[in-house]
């Protein structure tokens, strides 16, 4: 049980053309199961290998219980990582492979094989134990590193996108296994992946990062509901949250052509603290419903449907609004393209950011 | 769509056996391999007969393998026959006399023996086939893996020395043997050979050690694995196929080597098997029958080791550690 912190964190590559990381502030708790997320690109693997001793920070500071770590080694600090493609050490057997840490920390032969043998039957890969690795399938693979990582008791155990090389349902498996994992073992852990649906489901807490730098840490029901700012807002959800270019009137966002929505209360409070100018008014597709004729209510917006794709388990209607593309998601539908549609949603679900992009609170 | 053609299309088409097409097929209907067509002989035939263009292609392979092969064929022919019917031409195979003699006497021959110049060549390709495998991927693995200054200038010196033949370094190496003392002696020898080998050696390991990924040395790392137990325990193991071809190459070269031990052995006793071979001659006449198996011995060895080692090539340990 570690707890490890950042602190004006930054990393610069090629004598400081790249900006790999820049500035990174972030605690994790001891037992935390903390995920990093973000595109590809974003920095959220330099973090992790800034953490691991894999990378030495051009600037800040890392800290693992208060003590400074950042020119320690990896096996100084008792870091395990699990790698994407697993490396896997291709001229050892399952069994050598796991031993492997416990050999280079000079642990006694016995005790070693008690240990491989316990952990490779808490991973279901006891039978594997003599094959080599060319010989095991993606779920193997991935539980035989596992296995080498968890095998050293480490304080921090790290994963670096672990689930992108299995296929939908074992990584479907994998995923609740790994959270189980997590839990038996208490071991902070820090988990890199560019996918939300693992992020969200597995997270205590989820760090969205963008261009090498941190967007919003928060639990992952908060990232939901209350998105920081417009990019983490698109970044998250399936299809991701709609933001309506508009400008605030009095007691009103106008559209343009398409109309404009009178918001007494958003999820942020009332309108009066709004500043005038151009905002953004975010609305998640599943909180939008369509209706064909124009409701009572005035918060709707007219559109004309551009495009319907039935999914099975939903339907995502997208609108052309003006010049901008809405999406709903909606149960079922029976409007087709260009029928003119009316959209609306609950004053509660809408969400403005100013133009900075920054949610208005 | 025109109106006839869905009539063409959506018509269940027939088959041999009568029953028609079904849209779902059940799963153990599936054949374990592709179904073989029923054709008869006279288009299999036709199928196999290959067309004028490619029969002139095999023609020009075969013509090219034929004249590739024939030296050798008569090489290992004359080994197996009297001095005669060498002379009467050795593809004239009737009547023909097969005899171990040449080798018996080639093994001892007076003034040089093939049996003690294999040996002799033996003490020399081993030492010199080993420190170069080892030096190498000392040498190669900082290449491929570390920063350090002056890298690429160091790199590019190694291919510069490559590039120079083996003459140019000749006088300058029989001078410093010389004055340390090494001339005519083995270990002057095996040090040249090694110092000559290194450089391609070292290009050869780097490049392959550049494919091993990263990744591995630094799950090693975290496994708390020192640099130099990174080498010892995962480069070394994953670059068994690149050491065995080094030690194929380099062996066949220091074991056919003619040129050094020329310049640098002067001793008779201390000959090596390329060396000795010009001296089976003979003084009246040539001695076919023993040049020819003197070469064939010295031939074998080589040809020995890389059928020993040919199935660590085949090693899929590059696919194991790419996948």
């Amino acid at each position: 049980m570690t707890q490890v912190s950042m602190e004006n964190v930054s990393k610069y590559f090629d004598d400081g053309e790249t900006v790999a990381n820049y500035r990174l502030n972030l605690e994790v708790e001891e037992g935390e199961f903390l995920v990093f997320l973000g595109p590809s690109g974003c920095g959220k693997t330099t973090a992790l290998r800034l953490i691991a001793g894999l990378e030495e920070p051009s600037e800040g500071a890392i800290y693992f219980d208060g003590q400074r770590v950042d020119r320690w080694s990896p096996s100084d600090r008792n870091v395990a990582m699990v790698f994407q493609n697993y490396a896997l050490y291709p001229h050892m057997s399952v069994a050598e492979n796991v031993a492997y840490p416990l050999k280079i920390q000079g642990v006694p032969p016995d005790d070693r094989d008690q240990r491989i043998e316990e952990v490779l039957r808490f991973l279901h890969i006891e039978a594997q134990a003599s094959k080599s690795p060319a010989e095991l399938s993606g779920g193997q693979r991935q539980r035989v590193a596992l296995a080498r990582a968890i095998v050293r008791e480490p304080s921090v155990f790290l994963l670096d996108e672990p689930l992108s090389n299995l296929d939908a349902k074992l990584r479907q498996e994998m995923r609740s296994e790994l959270k189980r994992l997590q839990d038996e073992l208490e071991i902070t852990t820090i988990y890199v992946t560019h996918n939300q649906e693992e992020a969200m489901s597995m997270a205590d807490r989820v760090v969205v990062m963008n261009r090498g730098t941190i967007r919003q840490i928060a639990p992952p029901e908060e990232l939901y509901s209350r998105p920081r700012t417009e990019w983490v807002a698109r970044f998250i959800g399936s299809p991701p949250m709609n933001l309506l270019r508009g400008t605030r009137q009095n007691g009103s966002i106008a559209f343009g052509e398409a109309g404009s929505v009178d918001i007494g209360e958003t999820t942020v409070g009332g309108l009066e603290t709004v500043p005038r100018g151009d905002v953004s008014l975010g609305v998640r597709p599943e909180d939008i419903s369509i209706a064909t004729e124009r409701p009572a209510s005035t918060t709707a917006i007219a559109g004309t449907v551009d495009t319907v794709e039935p999914l099975g388990e939903y339907t995502v209607v997208n609108v052309a609004v003006g010049d901008q593309i809405v999406n709903a998601k909606v149960p079922t539908t029976s409007v087709e393209r260009d029928d003119p549609v009316y959209l609306t949603f609950d004053d509660a679900d809408a969400y403005l950011y100013d133009e900075n992009g920054e949610l208005l609170t | 769509m025109t109106n006839d053609e869905p009539h063409t299309s959506r018509e269940p088409t027939a088959k041999s056996d009568g029953g028609a097409t079904e849209q779902y097929i059940p799963l153990d209907a599936v054949p374990e391999s592709a179904p073989r067509p029923d054709l008869d002989w006279g288009t299999r035939i036709a199928a196999a007969v290959p067309s004028m263009p490619r029969l002139l292609k095999y023609a020009i392979a075969i013509a090219v393998a034929v004249l590739w092969i024939v030296p050798f064929l008569g090489l290992f022919m004359a080994s197996f026959r009297p001095l005669g019917e060498i002379l009467a031409g050795w593809w004239h195979v009737e009547g023909m006399t097969i005899t171990f003699e040449n080798y018996r006497r080639a093994w001892s021959y007076q003034t040089a023996p093939m049996g003690r110049a294999l040996f002799n060549t033996l003490v020399v390709t081993v030492p010199a086939v080993l420190v170069v495998m080892l030096l190498g991927a000392m040498a190669a693995y900082p290449f491929a893996r570390f920063e350090f200054p002056l890298k690429t200038m160091l790199f590019f010196f190694i291919l510069l020395v490559m590039a120079a033949p083996p003459e140019l370094v000749a006088m300058g190496n029989y001078n410093t043997l010389r004055e340390i003392g090494l001339f005519d002696s083995y270990m002057g020898l095996i040090l040249v050979h090694i110092g000559w080998g290194l450089g391609w050696v070292v290009l050869f390991l780097r490049n392959y050690l550049l494919g091993i990924p990263e990744e591995l040395e630094e799950a090693a790392r975290i496994d708390g694995a020192s640099r130099y137990q990174i080498f010892r325990t995962i480069i070394l193991p994953l670059s068994t196929p690149a050491l065995v071809s080094v030690a194929v190459i380099q062996f066949t070269w220091v074991w056919n080597a003619f040129f050094f031990p020329l310049v640098f052995m002067r001793s008779p006793e201390l000959y090596l098997a390329p060396q000795v071979l010009p001296l089976m001659t003979g003084r009246i006449q040539v001695e076919w029958g023993l040049v020819a198996a003197g070469s064939v011995m010295t031939m074998a060895v080589p040809v020995f080791l890389f059928l020993m080692l040919e199935r660590y090539y085949k090693q899929g340990m590059v696919a194991a550690v790419t996948d």
